[in-house]
């Protein structure tokens, strides 16, 4: 018994990473356990109801899950966990969401007592129509999703056999004329087409938006895109005119601005909430037309109205896109319910090990408040102290004498305080794109910045995601939204893209020392580190020394 | 009736021609007749005989005859041995063999009962319930009383009393009546009629003949109660049919509402036989999984480190400042629910390992005034052993164990809770239902795993009456008239295998108690390791002394080997099995070292201090944090130690953000100097004080500013400590001498401790040196007491002067007469020093009192036997 997996008895798994079955191991223990963390030695999964319930939809019983951890356990499996394990899976399926010729949507269960369970749950009643027989129920169509999810929370998951709509027919093929999907693409579109509806995750930088397009060429319908922005929204536009058959006016943009809808439209997450009298009247997009797919772009960000919405969507394949599905809400099980489960997952040093980002090195640069910042910060309210410490001079320096250093490179300035942002700007003499930028002036200056005509562009966290900067190599955080550990894996992702030349990306977060902000960047450094950033510590000093 | 006619089980036969060698006429004289190894397995199946040691044969007899050891007896019979005895009650007394099996097999041949049933006879004839040759076997008579049918204690038989006892107190006007109606020839004399109508309702053919007349309705109701209960309730004028039945006597009243069935019309109408559904073989056992024994002993191995995991996390969480023990003893509910969240186990689990660790002396109550729990020194020494022996110690205490952790919470026969650590958890029946279970295990063979409904099943059949409940009831004197007679078979001894639903138990009766027993022992037993995957482990089979790889026999005691070395045996078998304590962790960027094992103890210590630990299991993963690093700064160690006690044990290269942390919060470590006596803050760095004194939030520590690098506090120096800390620094204690303060509290322990005695029910079981020397002394005072003597006994035979026997004599005297209901000449001298002799029935022996009925003065006295000079019996034809 030398394994390379360790049972612990909280359900996590530790794989250990440079034993010789570590491969082997994870292939089989990859469709029931959840990759939470990814270091360079151990690699840790959990073991979720939610993992197990989707292993056992994905066709694996509970037989072959309890195999793959006792033949790769090194120390003996605590019967107790394989018993739950076992249990846990037994409760998929004894309850199934069919279509019936006569009654429409029906729930069924070959286990009666549980049926009788769920319906005397007050969250299932008024999602359920009339008793049919003693096994079946119907269930109002629209409330295909919310029954779902609320199965779900009650341990009793649904199968869904209902099936979906295939929409209007729309054709769309991949223009694949000197390029072709990558492996890893290619597997993440099989594997969303496989599973109906589900989520993507994919590092920033490895070509998430030809998922999409990979995904709607094997869909061949009409497609709602939603992103997080114009700016993304044309991005997405560009790339759909130049990597598939699609032409310019079948796409339409439906934003602040513009109001089109064509075969594949593109609307904004922003527009989509907008609210007046009290309704959302550009929710009506969702009908407007017979959708066969439905994208959601960045789909960690996804706004409360349209988790609302989306449930009600359950009959139209729906592909969720995320680098980072971490949300500091805690919602995500919500979009797993709602959107589908993961269906697709690679480690950044994975991808980052097959060439398709480029290689990064992250540092933390602390610098030292002066003495009057340090008595100025003691006596800040609470509320303003993460701001004085995140906009101290020192940082400014710092960020003078990197700007400095990686002279000749193309280098964002990412910050959150738009006073901060306006003070660099003027003293490196760069541009400077915040929220009251207009989007014209946006795309302007991104496409000064991928043609080199300008090295240095001070962004807000307007650009956080979505912003396509190719030849960004050189990325310096000055302040954040607090301790968001997406957003810094976002920011990271701005220069991950892969070289032309193939040099090394470099990723800097200045951080004021013995402060809250160095334990909010600890905070935003977890999900990285948890990838395999191994962060490097420099301080302030040794930068600005001669 | 005469005397003679009784049975005298306990008579000394002193001066009477023995019983010729086939026929014992005693009990006494049945045991005489055994060689040592028979009186050898009485004893040993019954050691309360041997408490104190019988003086001879006829005190060993007298004794086995006792109720309270009878009820004792008949309560660990199996089932059928059971229905043997119950079969007997109803029978004859004294029956021949093929009578008892005619009421199993009701004359029809079944094979199992003819098979089972001389093992059975044997097993009663063993244990004195039965003696007497095949041709005449007698229930002794204690056990007579307590298995025949009688209204209060209905048999489980379902039969009810005979002909002859029902119509004990009818008019012989009303028994002419019913010889009439059964178309007898009459007769004046009750007791003829009796035999008359008992004769008829025994001969198969002339009763046939009678119950064909019968009309359907009258057979419908027969029908009811043929297989009990045999009473019925009637109105003041009953239908017909019953009445037809009441008239030819079929039915006998009982009271003027209640009729019964005559055992003699019940047994016709059962074809003969005394029980519907004799269980003469026990139930076998299903295996419900069987996995290759290696698998089965690594989950047990997996367990058992588990469980020694979650011992040793709990009392070390119990070091500094464990919960306070209740006024009455124990845990309250909430500490139970903190140590059962802290262990991330459910409740009654996280009892488990309490009443665990307390029943090996790993944790006590420290006897302080304010009393709390805490590891007690045994804990510190058990720490020292290897695991596998660790583990040893924990399995034998619960072996042996006679707290039961799942009573807990229930409520006693006051209505308090049981708690947890508090009394009233023994339960006397746990080790041996425990044993039991482990051995019915051990019977399958290793790796298999029993269906645990079969396992119960199995145990209810070899202990079908279970607790001390019919000991407990008031004795009731046979055949005395009853006030209202139960409709429902709910008695004592009305533990039939059917279920009845009326009769389900209270959850709390001492019914179901055994089956509880049962059902924990499994549990505990996966719970540590003892059994894996539902399957005996090989180490757990070396531990209870059976065979290593074979399924041991079902009735295994234990293979001869000492308990200290079946321990070690266990240990040996079970440390190869156990994780290999590692010496390295690894380290990595983000923070986090994870140990790929169980650490060796002292680098476990270390980082435990180092590091908080993430996650346990057959790893343990450890998260680096500021506070966690100030925490091992705290107990003295320099960054440099760290340092190199990571690069001593890490297998990966210490990661920069690591060694920055320990830096950084090293830097910061101590570099505020807070003083003991006074309360003050130091600092070289002026700044930083006046930042402190700055902040509003170190207003409630009331700083103020004694020099540049001096603040001086006026809250003790423990609250400015943690002000400071909450403030975001890290202030160093400082002694007053200026040395940096090591806090390190010093771990809690009680004073010394011994381990919770078990609390057996009864004497433990003898050991064969015991048993060989009992057998001796016994044999010794038997002859003694029954040497035939030249000259007779002077004092009994002296008319006129008052018998003088020996105390003991007297009381074995008095006791069998007692049970024999004869009479006894005594010799009695009062309180005013008048000596009397009279002439006395016993009744009641107890206290010592003797009760009975005085023919001398014609009415029930009590003595006290101290003040009978002596004792001696009346010839038989006296009375």
């Amino acid at each position: 018994m030398n394994g390379p997996l360790i049972v612990q008895s909280d359900k996590t798994l530790l794989l250990e990473v440079d034993h010789e079955l570590a491969e082997a191991c994870r292939r089989a223990i990859a469709p029931f356990a959840e990759l939470e963390r990814a270091p360079e030695h151990i690699h840790t999964y959990r073991v979720t109801p939610l993992g197990l319930w989707n292993a056992r939809a994905a066709g694996h019983d509970a037989e072959q899950v309890v195999d793959a951890l006792v033949e790769y356990s090194r120390y003996p499996v605590p019967h107790a966990l394989l018993v739950d394990i076992a249990e846990t899976m037994g409760r998929y399926g004894r309850l199934t969401l069919s279509k019936h010729p006569a009654h429409g949507l029906v729930l069924t269960t070959t286990d009666r007592p549980v049926l009788e369970e769920i319906l005397r749950s007050k969250r299932v009643q008024p999602l359920v129509g009339a008793r049919i027989d003693a096994d079946t129920v119907a269930v109002h169509p629209s409330e295909r999703g919310q029954i779902k999810q609320t199965l779900l929370k009650l341990g009793w998951p649904a199968e869904d056999l209902a099936g979906y709509v295939d929409g209007e027919a729309h054709p769309i093929e991949l223009a694949e004329d000197g390029w072709s999907l990558r492996p890893y693409q290619q597997h993440a579109v099989e594997g969303f087409w496989h599973g109906g509806s589900g989520v993507v995750v994919l590092p920033c930088g490895a070509g998430k938006t030809l998922v999409g397009a990979g995904a709607m060429a094997r869909a061949k319908a009409t497609t709602l895109i939603l992103v997080t922005n114009t700016v993304s929204a044309r991005q997405w536009k560009n790339e759909l005119v130049r990597r598939t058959s699609l032409t310019e006016d079948e796409i339409g943009e439906y934003s602040g601005t513009k109001k089109e809808i064509r075969p594949v439209t593109i609307a904004t997450y922003q527009v989509l909430t907008t609210r007046r009298k009290g309704v959302y009247p550009h929710l009506e997009l969702f009908d407007s037309r017979d959708w066969g797919l439905i994208v959601y772009d960045e789909v960690h960000l996804l706004p409360a109205p349209v988790f609302k919405f989306t449930a009600d969507l359950q009959a139209r394949r729906r592909l969720g896109l995320t680098a980072t599905l971490v949300r500091e809400d805690g919602k995500e099980a919500d979009v797993f319910s709602l959107i589908g489960p993961k269906r697709f997952d690679a480690p950044w040093k994975e991808i980052e090990a097959q060439g398709y980002i480029a290689p990064a090195d992250c540092v933390e640069v602390r610098v030292n408040l002066t003495d009057s910042e340090r008595l100025a910060y003691a006596t800040a309210e609470a509320e303003e102290k993460y701001r004085f410490c995140a906009t101290t001079a020192t940082k400014r320096r710092v960020t003078e004498a990197l700007v400095e250093k990686f002279a000749g490179q193309q280098i964002l300035v990412i910050g959150q305080y738009i006073d901060q942002l306006d003070e660099l700007g003027a003293h490196l003499d760069a541009p400077v794109i915040k929220g009251e930028t207009s989007n014209k002036e946006r795309e302007r200056l991104f496409d000064a910045f991928r043609n080199g005509e300008i090295n240095v562009l001070v962004v807000s966290k307007v650009a956080n995601f979505s912003i396509d900067l190719p030849e960004a190599t050189v990325a310096i955080q000055v302040s954040g939204t607090f301790g968001s550990r997406q957003e810094e894996a976002q920011r990271l992702g701005r220069v991950l893209r892969p070289k032309a030349d193939g040099h090394q990306a470099h990723f800097y977060s200045v951080v004021a020392r013995d402060t809250i902000d160095q334990d909010f960047a600890a905070h935003r450094q977890r999900f990285l580190a948890e990838q395999g950033y191994a962060y490097r510590i420099v301080d302030a000093d040794e930068l600005l020394a001669p | 009736m005469g005397i003679g006619e009784l049975d005298r089980e306990a008579h000394v036969p002193e001066g009477r021609p023995r019983g010729t060698a086939g026929s014992p006429r005693t009990l006494a004289e049945a045991l005489r007749a055994r060689g040592d190894d028979g009186l050898a397995a009485l004893l040993r199946a019954r050691p309360d005989l041997l408490g104190p040691v019988p003086n001879d044969l006829t005190q060993l007899a007298t004794r086995a005859g006792t109720r309270a050891s009878v009820v004792r007896a008949l309560e660990r019979l199996d089932r059928f041995s059971l229905q043997v005895a119950q079969a007997l009650a109803v029978a004859p007394d004294p029956a021949p063999y093929p009578v008892l099996l005619g009421l199993f097999t009701g004359g029809r041949p079944g094979s199992a009962v003819e098979e089972a049933l001389p093992r059975a006879v044997a097993l009663l004839r063993e244990q004195a319930l039965v003696w007497g040759g095949d041709d005449r076997l007698r229930l002794v008579r204690t056990a007579r009383e307590l298995l025949s049918p009688s209204p209060q204690h209905p048999s489980p038989t379902g039969l009810g009393p005979t002909v002859a006892e029902a119509t004990a107190g009818m008019s012989p006007g009303r028994l002419q009546e019913i010889v009439a109606a059964a178309g007898l020839p009459s007769t004046h004399d009750p007791v003829s009629a009796v035999a008359a109508l008992t004769s008829l309702f025994t001969d198969r053919e002339r009763m046939a003949a009678l119950l064909d007349t019968a009309p359907p309705e009258a057979l419908a109701v027969l029908d009811r109660l043929v297989w009990g209960p045999p009473y019925g309730e009637v109105t003041a004028k009953p239908a017909p049919p019953v009445g037809w039945l009441r008239d030819r006597g079929l039915l006998l009243p009982v009271s003027p509402r209640t009729m019964v069935l005559p055992r003699e019309v019940a047994l016709h109408l059962r074809g003969g036989r005394a029980h519907r559904a004799p269980e003469p073989r026990a139930p076998e056992l299903s295996v419900a999984r069987e996995y290759r024994p290696a698998v089965a002993d690594g989950a047990a191995a997996g367990q058992a480190y588990a469980a020694l995991a979650t011992v040793e996390e709990l009392l070390k969480s119990w070091e500094h400042g464990g919960p306070p023990v209740l006024r009455a003893g124990g845990l309250s509910v909430r500490d139970l629910k903190r140590t059962a969240a802290a262990l991330d186990v459910p409740e009654p689990v996280a009892a488990f390992w309490l009443e665990l660790a307390y029943g090996a002396g790993l944790l006590a109550s420290d006897g302080e005034a304010d009393e709390r729990y805490a590891p007690t020194p045994a804990y510190d020494d058990w720490l020292d052993l290897p695991p596998a022996e660790r583990w040893v110690r924990l399995a034998a205490a619960w072996l042996a164990a006679t707290r039961t952790p799942g009573l807990a919470g229930g409520q006693d026969a006051k209505g308090r809770t049981l708690s947890v650590l508090g009394p009233d958890l023994d339960r006397a029946a746990a080790p041996e239902v425990r044993r039991r279970v482990l051995g019915l295990l051990a019977a399958l063979p290793p790796g298999a795993a029993p269906d645990p409904e079969t396992l119960l099943a199995r145990l209810r059949w070899e202990r079908p009456t279970r607790g001390g409940s019919a000991a407990d009831r008031a004795p009731a004197a046979p055949g005395a008239p009853a006030a209202a007679p139960p409709e429902t078979a709910a008695g004592a001894w009305a533990s039939d295998s059917r279920p009845a639903p009326a009769s389900s138990p209270a959850p709390s009766s001492p019914v179901d108690l055994r089956e509880r027993l049962a059902r924990w022992a499994l549990q505990d037993a996966e719970l540590l390791g003892i059994t894996g995957r539902g399957a005996l482990s090989t180490a757990a089979r070396a531990l209870l002394n059976l065979p290593l790889d074979a399924p041991a026999e079902p009735s295994a005691e234990g293979g001869g080997v000492e308990p200290e070395v079946a321990e070690e045996r266990a240990a040996e078998l079970l440390e190869p099995l156990l994780p290999e304590a590692v010496d390295h962790v690894l380290l990595q960027a983000d923070l986090t070292a994870v140990a790929p094992g169980p650490l060796l103890r002292p680098l476990a210590d270390a980082l435990a201090v180092l590091a908080d630990v993430e996650s346990k299991g057959g790893a343990t993963v450890y998260r680096f944090t500021p506070g966690s690093v100030r925490r091992a700064l705290d107990t003295g160690q320099a960054a440099s130690d760290l340092h190199a006690f990571l690069a001593a044990h890490s297998r990966t290269p210490v990661p920069q953000p690591l060694a920055y942390l320990i830096d950084d919060v090293a830097r910061r470590h101590g570099h505020l100097r807070i003083g003991a006596a006074s309360a003050y803050v130091r600092c070289d760095d002026d700044a930083l004080l006046g930042e402190i004194l700055a902040d509003r939030r170190s207003a409630p520590l009331r700083l103020r500013r004694l020099a540049p690098t001096v603040l001086a506090a006026q809250t003790d120096p423990s609250s400015l400590l943690d002000g400071l800390r909450a403030m975001g620094y890290a202030p160093a204690a400082e002694s007053a001498e200026g040395d940096v303060l090591v806090a390190r509290a010093a771990a809690h322990r009680t004073p010394v401790r011994t381990p919770p005695a078990p609390v057996p029910d009864g004497p433990p079981p003898p050991d064969a040196t015991l048993l060989a020397a009992a057998v001796r002394a016994i044999r010794a005072g038997d002859r003694a007491a029954t040497a035939v003597r030249k000259e007779p006994a002077p004092a009994a035979a002296t008319p006129g002067g008052l018998p003088r026997t020996s105390p003991a004599e007297t009381l074995a005297t008095v006791q069998a007469a007692a049970m024999t209901g004869s009479a006894v000449w005594i010799g009695y001298v009062n309180a005013e020093g008048a000596a009397s002799q009279r002439v006395i029935a016993p009744v009641r022996v107890e206290g010592g009192f003797v009760t009975g009925y005085d023919h001398t003065a014609d009415e029930v006295r009590t003595y006290p036997l101290h003040r009978i000079t002596g004792v001696a019996e009346l010839a038989d034809d006296e009375v």
